[in-house]
């Protein structure tokens, strides 16, 4: 048990001391925030991400497309929520506590998407992201930026912020 | 009726009328051919003749005719005289053919009768007239003759022939008229003949019908009636009178129910000889079965006798060894009653110890029961700790969920952390590895917490096996305490057995005593015994032989009994 928590110690304080090789050039990395959605890992620019908090008292709307799941209240701040695996056509999960929405901005829209769980961020370079994603079922390519080799699903924000569809009260 | 008639009455009857019809057959037959017959006869012998007659009748009349022709012509006196015989022969055979015509003619003939009465007075009257001719050529004068002959006598002559001729035409045409007739008569008789012939036939056919039939069936019904034996047929065409068949039905009838009666009588008599037989047997059997049984009774109650005394002189001497082995039994049992008082008494010292250890058991038994009685008080407080401990575990389990929240919430506000960091550019990369590091801590909290939580799942079911556990001693305690109470009770009824026992020993020892002195009095009884065995002995020899010949004797009954068969 001491030994783990050593090794544990010894690898983490490696890890930490290491030199951030992928950070010497800004230019080339992009920092995302990775989600998971039906079971698959996603991520998207953080850039676009305003903040992320967990799902509570949404509000659903009538006479809206079945993916505007609803709207929230963010601080005082009503914003609409979409529901990605409608949108994508991705199979169903029941809505829970531990749902979070990631809030996304750009200077036209902002509106929340729906995920599963919230991993977290990550830094990777650009060059990663192959643009010929291999067969995914069901997003439209429109959608995406590409996929890296750890099978993560780059969005693309700006695309779904302008997004005519999403825009329904415009 | 017909019935009723004797069959030679029957068949003189059905021949009779037979035979009568035959006979009339036969008059009806002759009468007619009698008949033809006469007609026929009337034409061959009465015409035939008649008309022979007046043929030569005419022929003599021309004869004289030719002859007083003669005379006139030749004048020769011979020759004349001749003519003269000549004229008197033919009138004499004129007359005799007349007279035997006359005598043919029957007198209801009246025409024949007529002609003739003519045809005589014709004949007169020429024969007058040829006379005067004769009489005048004989005279000469022969003119006068010939005028006479010519105007006077030749047309009677002529008149004469005439009727005569009438005569034979007469006869000729009755003749024909008998010949018609007898031919009529013929035909009538012939169609007579055939129609009374089939009548006759006929009633031939039917009367031997009836009368085969009357005779037949009457035979056919008495055969029927003699191989059938009943008497219920239907007799009574018969019953009364009705000839020989009748008769022979009747006595058939009579005689079949004499032997059914006979038969009857017979069968009666030999159902009696039978019964009586049987009873007889049956009494003869039922005698020997009882003189058999008696018999075997005998030989068995015999050879029973002769076992018994058999055995009972054997017995008698294995008596009298035995009474010999008791007296020395006897003795032994005096030593060992001794022996035995001896052991009673130490028996009655060891009852005495085993009360006194039952009463210290008793003791024992209920110090444990007060033992048990505490484990129960503190098995119940054990229980209600373990109670206790599974609902504050259970209020354990609230924390950690709480807990588990606030990890994940701290999650989200690293994550948020992050974010800003990011946004704040180069100046936010150190919050960043704050925030990284609060987001880790978040997470380890979290698996923290899920580890307490599989500890206190673990702390839950063994503090539910806990309380199982101390339910279940409880209840051995409660048995346990119920067994030590009733173990005690088994123990208090044992000190109370074994005090009885210690009483009963005591008793045991006196009772030994008086045993030994009795058994010493036994002792002197046996040696009497003895003695009167050895005399019993002797006469129980005898009693053997004679019961030996009564056996004997059984078998010999026995013997001779088994030689009568049933």
């Amino acid at each position: 048990m001491k030994k783990e928590i050593s090794d544990l110690l010894r690898t983490r304080a490696i890890a930490m001391a290491e030199e951030p090789v992928q950070n010497n050039d800004a230019s080339m990395t992009v920092q995302l925030i990775t989600f998971i959605l039906a079971g698959e890992n996603y991520g998207i620019e953080s850039d676009y991400v305003l903040e992320v908090f967990p799902l509570k008292d949404f509000t659903p709307l009538p006479g809206v497309p079945t993916y505007i799941l609803g709207v929230v209240n963010v601080r005082g701040q009503i914003l609409p929520v979409v529901d990605l695996k409608k949108f994508f056509n991705l199979p169903e999960k029941g809505i829970g506590e531990l749902n979070k929405v990631i809030i996304l901005q750009n200077d036209q829209m902002e509106f929340g998407i729906l995920t599963d769980i919230v991993e977290g961020t990550q830094t990777i370079d650009i060059r990663e992201i192959k643009n010929k994603p291999p067969t995914i079922s069901g997003i439209g390519e429109m959608y995406l930026k590409g996929v890296t080799k750890e099978n993560l699903i780059v969005l693309n924000a700006g695309k779904l912020l302008s997004d005519k569809s999403i825009i329904v009260n415009h | 009726m017909f019935k009723n008639m004797k069959i030679s009455l029957r068949l003189g009857l059905s021949f009779s009328i037979m035979i009568f019809l035959i006979l009339v057959l036969i008059g009806i037959g002759l009468n007619s051919i009698r008949k033809i017959h006469n007609n026929m006869d009337e034409i061959v012998n009465v015409g035939n003749v008649r008309t022979q007659l007046a043929n030569k009748m005419i022929s003599d009349v021309r004869e004289v005719s030719i002859a007083l022709r003669s005379i006139l012509l030749d004048k020769d006196v011979v020759y004349r005289n001749d003519q003269i015989k000549n004229i008197e022969k033919y009138r004499m055979s004129y007359d005799s053919c007349f007279r035997k015509y006359e005598e043919l003619v029957k007198k209801d003939e009246t025409t024949f009768l007529n002609l003739m009465e003519q045809s005589k007075i014709l004949r007169d009257e020429s024969r007058e007239l040829n006379n005067i001719v004769v009489t005048k050529s004989n005279e000469g004068k022969f003119d006068e003759a010939l005028n006479i002959m010519l105007t006077k006598a030749r047309p009677k002559v002529a008149n004469w022939i005439i009727t005569v001729d009438e005569l034979i035409k007469l006869e000729n045409e009755k003749s024909i008229s008998n010949f018609e007739k007898s031919n009529q008569l013929y035909s009538s008789v012939q169609n007579y003949m055939i129609i009374l012939g089939c009548i006759a036939f006929l009633i031939a056919v039917v009367i031997s019908f009836i009368l085969s039939s009357s005779i037949t069936r009457p035979l056919k019904i008495a055969t029927d009636l003699v191989l059938s034996r009943d008497l219920n047929m239907d007799l009574s065409a018969y019953q009364h009178g009705g000839g020989e068949l009748g008769s022979m039905i009747q006595a058939f009838s009579r005689d079949i129910s004499e032997k059914k009666k006979l038969e009857k009588e017979l069968i009666d008599y030999r159902d009696q000889l039978e019964e009586t037989v049987k009873e007889r047997t049956s009494e003869l059997s039922n005698l020997i079965i009882e003189v058999r049984e008696t018999v075997n009774v005998l030989a068995a109650s015999s050879s029973q006798i002769l076992a018994a005394t058999t055995q009972v002189a054997t017995g008698t001497a294995e008596t009298a060894a035995a009474i010999n082995e008791t007296s020395t039994t006897v003795e032994e049992v005096q030593q060992a009653s001794k022996q035995s008082s001896q052991k009673a008494q130490n028996v009655a010292d060891s009852a005495q110890k085993v009360a006194q250890v039952f009463q210290n058991g008793q003791k024992a038994v209920e110090e444990t029961s007060n033992g048990m009685a505490k484990i129960k008080e503190q098995m119940d407080s054990i229980a209600q700790t373990v109670v206790k401990l599974s609902e504050q575990s259970q209020s354990i389990g609230g924390i950690i969920a709480s807990v588990s929240d606030i990890a994940d919430q701290s999650n989200l506000l690293a994550v948020n952390a992050a974010i800003e960091a990011a946004k704040a550019g180069e100046q936010g990369k150190g919050f960043a590895v704050v925030a990284q590091e609060i987001k880790n801590l978040a997470s380890q909290s979290k698996q923290a917490t899920l580890k307490v939580r599989n500890i206190l799942n673990d702390v839950q079911k063994a503090t539910g096996a806990a309380v199982m556990a101390t339910e279940q001693g409880s209840k051995a305690v409660e048995s346990g305490l119920k067994q030590s109470l009733v173990a005690g009770e088994a123990i208090r009824i044992l000190a109370e057995s074994s005090n009885e026992a210690v009483q009963a020993s005591t008793q045991i020892v006196a009772s030994s005593q008086q045993q030994v002195v009795g058994m010493d009095q036994i002792g002197i009884a046996m040696q009497n015994i003895s003695q009167a065995g050895t005399e019993t002995a002797v006469s129980m020899a005898q009693a053997e032989r004679s019961a030996r010949s009564l056996y004997e004797l059984g078998q010999k009954l026995k013997d001779l009994i088994g030689n009568f068969k049933e």
